[in-house]
């Protein structure tokens, strides 16, 4: 049954349906996503080859320049340009559909890990691990990384009817799904009324299933026959329901909604960048989606200050005041306060002097959520500028690891060349300052839609919150760069 | 059948895999030393100089061989720095170097001998900013 979600539905997106246009509509197809996620396996088993047989010399070995410099630096640029298109092309879902065959059909992920407090706890995980492990610095580890990201995809996929691993745990997902709210592109319906009357609802209930659902009655627009049965298409793995989606946030793109809605109804629409942030409806009002978006924003800011030279004295002033000898204590310590605590602490002080000031009896929790969207665009801009660095300090070196890799004697002279410091410098400023102003932006419209005359006061807290995580980030990035393993590892 | 579908492919990648080059291993030199220091000491980021001194097995000099250089950050993804100096007084070269960044560096000398024998050795360095 559709109730009063969509009826009441915003306008989110335009009516350009980008799967209506040539090559792009291919993807709709029956083996769309495979196109993208054959090309993307195959990597993945190059790098997991090359990991463990290659150079143990991170600039020289595919496992380690790819995910780390030239993944990270494309990720960030297609999330803003087009959308998550690397969870559609994601490798590690490929066995989804034999993992389907093999589930225990009826088992959902427990209700308690329903929401994100795993996915920040894994992104928590994955952060600690990257620097205690110096991952960056080690082919052989991220090639395991790899190997442990198709074993965990698989397992949850088997274990679970909906897909849990990209919903609730996966780090890499979570980031993309935070920032592709900011992207030109959404999921979307073209006809409210063609959902209201459809009996099966495939979009979210596929037709895999081996007991064909009963239609009531004929769909209007109806283009095709539901073949319900093992060769059927899969629903929305993460548990969208197309005619009700407002956000990017969850979803892969994976595109098995258009493949499944038997009237050709599910599109992607083409849309205002960052259009559902402006929509006070598009997100939960939950404490862990509101963590979510602040901390990774904080996040990237600690991942950024891990590489240069001030760390290494908070690093000392922690061994000696506290006594810590372990890495992993000392980078977790790091990570948890600056990543998590802090900003999650600042955050709801945030929300209690906008209440204070403003005398509103909208809760804590809502206020909080309310203006959580507001730190997206910032935090992309930090993640822009860290791995922006990286990716423009040296781009073209994955063409000599590649010819290496191949048994050929890598022409490093050609192709180390970075880019103008001056450029890099500049492309992280625009970054920075472009993300802040967005964020300011969306929490004046946020203060302006909560509390009309009392505006200023009410967005005075979330300002000073953003204007100060912007100029550490720029204090940060003012710094120069070190590459080096933490204290502890000598 | 999609079971054996993605078998399949997977085979084909791993024998693509199989495909990957051998890179050339140098020749094992016996009994000669190599020693590396840098220039200046403890290095910075700036204009260096590494100097590696090259003595036989009864400790005499060795001069008249090729050195190669090539330093790496470990971080993946940053450009190489490439240098070489050949010819040597008294088993000592010296290779004019930069160390572009600060952080932990490896440098791998690759020296060919004048009877064309050669040598890979590898030294790991830690450079600090500029104004340290």
């Amino acid at each position: 049954m559709i109730t009063a979600p969509h009826e009441r539905r915003a306008v989110t997106h335009t009516r350009l349906d980008a799967l209506r246009l040539p090559l792009i509509g291919l993807l709709r197809r029956r083996w769309g996503r495979l196109a993208l996620q054959i090309p993307l396996l195959a990597a993945a088993v190059l790098l997991v080859i090359d990991g463990f047989t290659g150079p143990q010399l991170a600039a020289r070995n595919l496992a380690t320049v790819i995910p780390w410099v030239h993944f990270r630096g494309f990720a960030v640029l297609v999330l803003l340009l087009a959308g998550n298109l690397f969870c559609m092309g994601c490798p590690f879902t490929l066995p989804r559909t034999l993992a389907k065959r093999l589930s225990v059909r009826g088992r959902r992920f427990p209700r308690r890990l329903r929401n994100k407090w795993v996915a920040i706890a894994s992104l928590f995980l994955l952060f600690v691990t990257y620097e205690a492990l110096d991952l960056w610095a080690s082919p052989a580890l991220t090639a395991w990384l790899i190997v442990a990201y198709f074993v965990a995809s698989f397992v949850l996929e088997v274990v679970f009817t909906e897909s849990a691993f990209c919903k609730y745990v996966c780090p890499l997902g979570t980031f993309n799904f935070v920032y592709s709210t900011l992207s030109p592109t959404q999921i979307g319906i073209h006809d409210p009324d063609v959902c209201r009357a459809c009996a099966g609802k495939e979009c979210i209930n596929g037709s895999y299933s081996p007991t064909p659902l009963v239609r009531l009655e004929d769909i209007p627009g109806g283009q095709r026959e539901v073949r319900h049965g093992p060769q059927g298409t899969p629903g929305c793995g993460t548990l969208l329901f197309a005619p009700q989606i407002e956000s990017n946030l969850d979803c892969t793109m994976c595109l098995d909604c258009a493949r499944a809605c038997p009237h050709g109804n599910v599109g992607l629409f083409i849309r205002q960048p960052g259009r559902e942030l402006l929509n006070p409806e598009a997100w939960p009002k939950r404490w862990d989606v509101s963590l979510l978006a602040i901390s990774l924003a904080a996040l990237g800011l600690v991942n950024a200050f891990g590489m240069v030279p001030p760390v290494y004295e908070l690093q000392r002033t922690l061994i000696k005041t506290l006594g810590i000898q372990s890495e992993w204590l000392l980078i977790g310590l790091i990570f948890g306060v600056g990543g998590l605590l802090l900003p999650f602490a600042l955050a709801v002080l945030a929300g209690a002097l906008s209440r204070a000031l403003t005398r509103t009896k909208l809760s804590l929790r809502h206020t909080v959520a309310a203006f959580a969207p507001a730190f997206v665009p910032l935090g992309f801009g930090i993640w822009f500028a860290h791995y922006g660095f990286h990716f423009l300090i040296a781009p073209l070196t994955i063409i000599p690891v590649i010819q290496e890799f191949l048994g050929q004697p890598g022409d490093w002279a050609a192709f180390s060349s970075a880019a103008d410091a001056v450029l890099i410098g500049l492309v992280q400023g625009a970054g920075l300052v472009l993300g802040f102003l967005w964020s300011l932006a969306l929490a004046n419209r946020t203060a302006m839609r909560l509390y009309r005359r009392d505006a200023v006061p009410g967005l005075l807290p979330w300002a000073l919150l953003l204007l100060a995580l912007a100029f550490a980030a720029g204090y940060v990035f003012s710094l120069p760069m070190e590459m080096r393993g933490s204290l502890l590892m000598g | 059948m999609y079971f054996f579908r993605l078998m399949a492919a997977g085979l084909l990648l791993l024998a693509a895999a199989g495909c990957r080059g051998q890179a050339v291993t140098p020749t094992p030199v016996e009994n000669l030393s190599i020693e590396m220091a840098v220039d200046p000491d403890p290095a910075r980021v700036g204009e260096a100089a590494l100097i590696v001194t090259l003595t036989d097995a009864s400790g005499r000099p060795v001069d008249g061989a090729k050195i190669g250089a090539r330093g790496d950050m470990s971080h993946a993804g940053m450009a190489p720095v490439l240098a070489e100096a050949e010819g040597g007084q008294d088993g000592r070269y010296r290779i004019p170097f930069e160390w572009t960044m600060s952080g932990d560096w490896f440098v791998e000398l690759t020296i060919t001998l004048p009877d064309g024998s050669t040598v890979t050795q590898r030294f790991d360095v830690s450079v600090s900013g500029a104004g340290s």
